[in-house]
């Protein structure tokens, strides 16, 4: 995308201007999105993202901008800008004199696509999704279903006054299909939506029509599920996106982000005992074509796979940069962005607890009445306080030991802290699930997951 | 290339190739300034602009959009709407246009000398640790935007606007022995010198401090008061069922009740475009139709959809000139100034008054309007507030709450999710809470 010497010269010339440290990050993404509704084709549109982020840090105070403009001149004037807003425009430091010596790491395609994007039309797509359509037609309470693909192709180049030269071509894929099932005056929504680092291989990995089943199903059954209790009761949490509560509840408050201002309940904690001992919990960006796996992080280091907590006590953060600058902790390879128009924070990966011991049924069977939460939707945290929240999209009363009727409507709130402590059990059937994590970078794309936890108790709100 | 010569060179191709073509500029200046410990942690200087083409072949629609602006990527643009057309199922077309003009909806707004803007931040970050019970400051800062569209179409439409915003705001974490909370805020001005840092910041600590040393809630029916920021979250969702596009998808269940009381009477909704100090007001809409004010629900009676020209033809309605579209998006229906009239006869009694919903993304269904949300309050007693409460969460249906609103207050508060939506403090008869 840039040329080794206009990325060389861009870099000495942000040295000179007083920077301690300074980084390009150059982005052209082609993206495309297709919907089908009713039988047919409704909205189609593909764009081609192309823009750069600059970032200079003078200690820890850091200056980003970034523009469309990607010739000399345009990178230029951003720099100048910058440099500009810092109050260091015409400073000359010495530092910027030497050459920089990139150590180029050639991608090595860990996550690369086996259907790359121009191997199959838009008519075959065209044609899986209408298969999603009909699996979804299970029933004649179905009214609507909308299915959509997004594809994601970015290539990235980073480079830094510190020598590195990355590159990487990221290819993502998700499908989804929302069903819509009526039956008088009640309306109830279903949902499925899987997605991978990997080309149009989604389709043989998940059959479109078993997709659209899946998404008709759950919406029936919320369909005929009665309002969800409200209260505090134990809480078995499903397997998969299940796992979105403890990246809510547990993720965000170890990202350096909150850690490095203290502004998180688990800021230096490092050694302690802060959840239950049968939690093991990882974040890890290595794992092969996972929805929020990459070879490096968006500031040019390779990811990896970093232990949080094992058996309960805290053994890392997860560190960027500047979090690094900030606490002295190891970076892990977490840094991480929307694109080029947000400067990388410390992000999650792929988090999930690691698998227990136990079986499902058993973690079934040991509740009296309780809630199964099946299948989670979003959620959301306040990392000072640990305040969380998140939504059950399928949920199931457990009464004497059994999986009961369905309810809806169920909403999951606490304190991160207090919840990580009251798992009682995991279980060992550990599977992760794709999602879209908002933070200071911007939208990133995540897997979060985990087994069938067991929480003594959590409040339930539903209807009093 | 610029934008300008981009804008040229496609509707040229456009019309060589037999296509009709609408196309759309949008260009932005982002300026944040973000203070930690009495210094500038992040400064974020910034432009970004691109193309989005929407074309017809055949008389179905395709869209693309580029952010390069090479003579390769307008082409490939073209080449991929086109090809998307060519794959649509469904008719659509592009409107006649007119000539727009040129608006300024922003002049002289944002024009303060950056060094002043710089103390702001600052200012404002100081300001939030002056009470000993401020723990940790997240953030605090300033940002602006400053917003440039074009529109311009083989069917005549032009027209162009300027228009920006400035913002100041932060989030900190307040503790009282073990009591700790996290508080934000973020206030939003059409002008620079309507910001007032100090006053921000001791709002944001006024807010957050009196939810310390919340007690739980027990589980139970109660009368509920919603802040405006708690109420404007609930309109956002509503807003949903309110697009003409989501009634036409089925996914609006305000389908087929027009007409109808879907409200309380003291509910007025109002979107207007025109407000002179709305914070996203606009000339006219992503398709051309000039803006104007359209009343949705008028005393809890159901009006109208919100609509674009596609949407009002297909439901046989009026165009209420809702169309919106970013250069990276397809066309839908969005409000811009969305809000609830104030009425002022609402007094506190006995309740939970909510001052913020939390996970609304996740806790409201957009189509079913159902809603299970965790909340942040206050129990409030013969008018007084007593104490915070917290650990709980609001459910219900949002068409029952809307039913249910027996007062509204005087004052109109704004917030920006996408849209401006404002709403005075609402008084809501009954609402289940979940707590202990």
């Amino acid at each position: 995308m840039l040329s080794p010497d206009l990325v060389e010269s861009l870099l000495r010339q942000a040295l000179k201007g007083g920077a301690d440290f300074a980084e390009i990050y150059a982005e052209r993404s082609r993206r495309r999105r297709m919907t089908v509704r009713a039988g047919r084709m409704e909205e189609a549109i593909s764009g081609l993202d192309y823009g750069a982020g600059l970032r200079l840090f003078f200690g820890t105070e850091v200056v980003y901008a970034y523009t469309n403009q990607l010739t000399p001149e345009g990178l230029l004037e951003a720099l100048e800008t910058l440099l500009r807003a810092k109050g260091g425009l015409g400073q000359v430091d010495e530092r910027g004199a030497g050459g920089l010596d990139f150590r180029k790491a050639l991608p090595r395609g860990l996550h690369a696509p086996s259907t790359p994007y121009g191997e199959k039309d838009k008519r075959y797509r065209l044609e899986r999704l209408l298969e999603a359509e009909a699996g979804a037609r299970i029933s004649p309470e179905i009214k609507q279903v909308e299915a959509s693909l997004q594809e994601w192709e970015q290539e990235v180049l980073i480079a830094n006054t510190e020598g590195t030269w990355a590159e990487e071509k990221r290819v993502r894929t998700r499908l989804f299909v929302l069903a819509v099932a009526q039956e008088g005056t009640e309306v109830q929504t279903g949902y499925a939506a899987p997605g991978k680092s990997v080309g149009l291989e989604l389709f043989d990995l998940y059959p479109p029509q078993e997709v659209g089943a899946r998404a008709a199903r759950q919406a029936l059954t919320n369909l005929r599920a009665k309002p969800a209790p409200a209260g505090t009761m134990p809480v078995v949490v499903g397997n998969a996106f299940g796992g979105v509560i403890f990246h809510e509840a547990l993720g965000h408050l170890l990202e350096t982000t909150s850690v490095a201002k203290k502004a998180s309940v688990l800021a230096d904690k490092l050694g302690e005992e802060v959840a239950s001992p049968v939690v093991t919990y990882v974040d890890d960006g290595t794992l092969p074509h996972a929805w929020g796996s990459t070879e490096v992080d968006d500031e040019g280091r390779p990811t990896e796979r970093t232990v949080l907590i094992e058996k309960g006590v805290l053994k890392a953060y997860m560190v960027d940069r500047l979090g690094h600058l900030l606490t002295g902790y190891p970076m892990t390879g977490s840094g991480r962005r929307q694109d080029y128009t947000f400067a990388p924070t410390s992000r999650m990966r792929n988090t999930f607890i690691a698998p227990g011991d136990k079986e499902v049924e058993d973690l079934i069977a040991s509740v009296e009445f309780g809630l199964y939460a099946k299948e989670l939707g979003g959620g959301q945290v306040k990392p000072g306080s640990g305040e969380y929240n998140f939504a059950v999209q399928e949920g199931y009363i457990i009464r004497h030991g059994r999986i009961e009727e369905p309810v809806r409507g169920a909403m999951l709130v606490g304190k991160g802290p207090e919840t990580i402590r009251r798992v009682v059990a995991v279980a060992k059937d550990w599977e992760n699930a794709p999602g879209m994590c908002g933070s200071l970078s911007g939208m990133v794309p995540v897997e979060v997951g985990q087994p069938h936890v067991l929480v003594s108790e959590i409040v339930v709100g539903g209807r009093a | 290339m610029t934008l300008e010569e981009a804008k040229r060179y496609l509707l040229r191709r456009a019309k060589e190739l037999g296509l009709e073509a609408e196309v759309l500029f949008q260009e932005e200046r982002e300026l944040s300034l973000r203070a930690r410990q009495g210094t500038l942690e992040e400064i974020k200087e910034a432009r970004q602009g691109g193309v989005g083409l929407r074309v017809v072949v055949q008389g179905r629609m395709g869209y693309a959009y580029t952010e390069e602006l090479s003579l390769e990527a307008l082409e490939w643009a073209l080449s991929e709407a086109r090809d998307n057309a060519l794959l649509a199922g469904k008719e659509g077309h592009i409107s006649t246009g007119q000539a727009l003009g040129s608006h300024d909806l922003l002049g002289e707004g944002l024009s303060a000398p950056l060094d002043t803007k710089k103390q702001s931040a600052l200012e404002l970050e100081r300001a939030l640790w002056e009470d000993p019970r401020s723990k940790s400051v997240l953030m605090g800062g300033y940002m602006e935007k400053e917003v440039r569209v074009a529109l311009a179409s083989t069917r005549g439409a032009e027209g162009a606007y300027r228009t920006g915003l400035a913002g100041m705001g932060g989030s900190l974490v307040m503790a009282d022995g073990p009591s700790l909370k996290q508080g934000w805020d973020f206030k939003l001005a059409k002008e620079f010198h309507l910001l007032d840092p100090g006053r921000t910041a001791l709002e944001i600590r006024e807010k957050t401090a009196r939810l310390l040393n919340a007690r739980p809630l027990p589980t139970g029916r109660y009368r509920a008061y919603l802040e405006p920021k708690a109420m404007a979250g609930l309109l956002l969702v509503l807003s949903r069922s309110l697009s003409g596009k989501s009634a036409l998808e089925g996914k609006s269940r305000l389908l087929n009740r027009l007409g109808e009381r879907i409200a309380s009477e003291w509910v007025t909704l109002v979107d207007d475009p025109t407000l002179e100090k709305g914070l996203l007001s606009r000339p006219f809409d992503a398709e051309g139709t000039p803006a104007r004010r359209t009343v949705v629900v008028e005393k809890g009676v159901f009006k109208t959809f919100l609509h674009n020209s596609e949407t009002a033809k297909a439901l046989g309605q009026e165009n209420t000139g809702h169309a919106f579209r970013t250069y990276r998006g397809v066309m839908d229906v969005a409000p811009t100034n969305l809000y609830l009239e104030p009425v002022g006869n609402l007094s506190l009694e006995k309740g939970v008054l909510v001052t913020e919903f939390m996970g609304l993304h996740a806790g409201a269904n957009p189509v079913s309007l159902d809603f299970s949300l965790q909340a942040l309050g206050l129990w409030v007693e013969e008018g007084e507030v007593r104490y915070a409460v917290e650990n709980f969460a609001v459910a219900g249906n949002l068409l029952d709450l809307l039913q249910a609103i027996e007062a509204v207050g005087g004052e109109l508060d704004w917030e920006v999710m996408g849209a401006a939506f404002g709403s005075p403090m609402v008084a809501v008869a009954e609402l289940s809470f979940a707590g202990v």
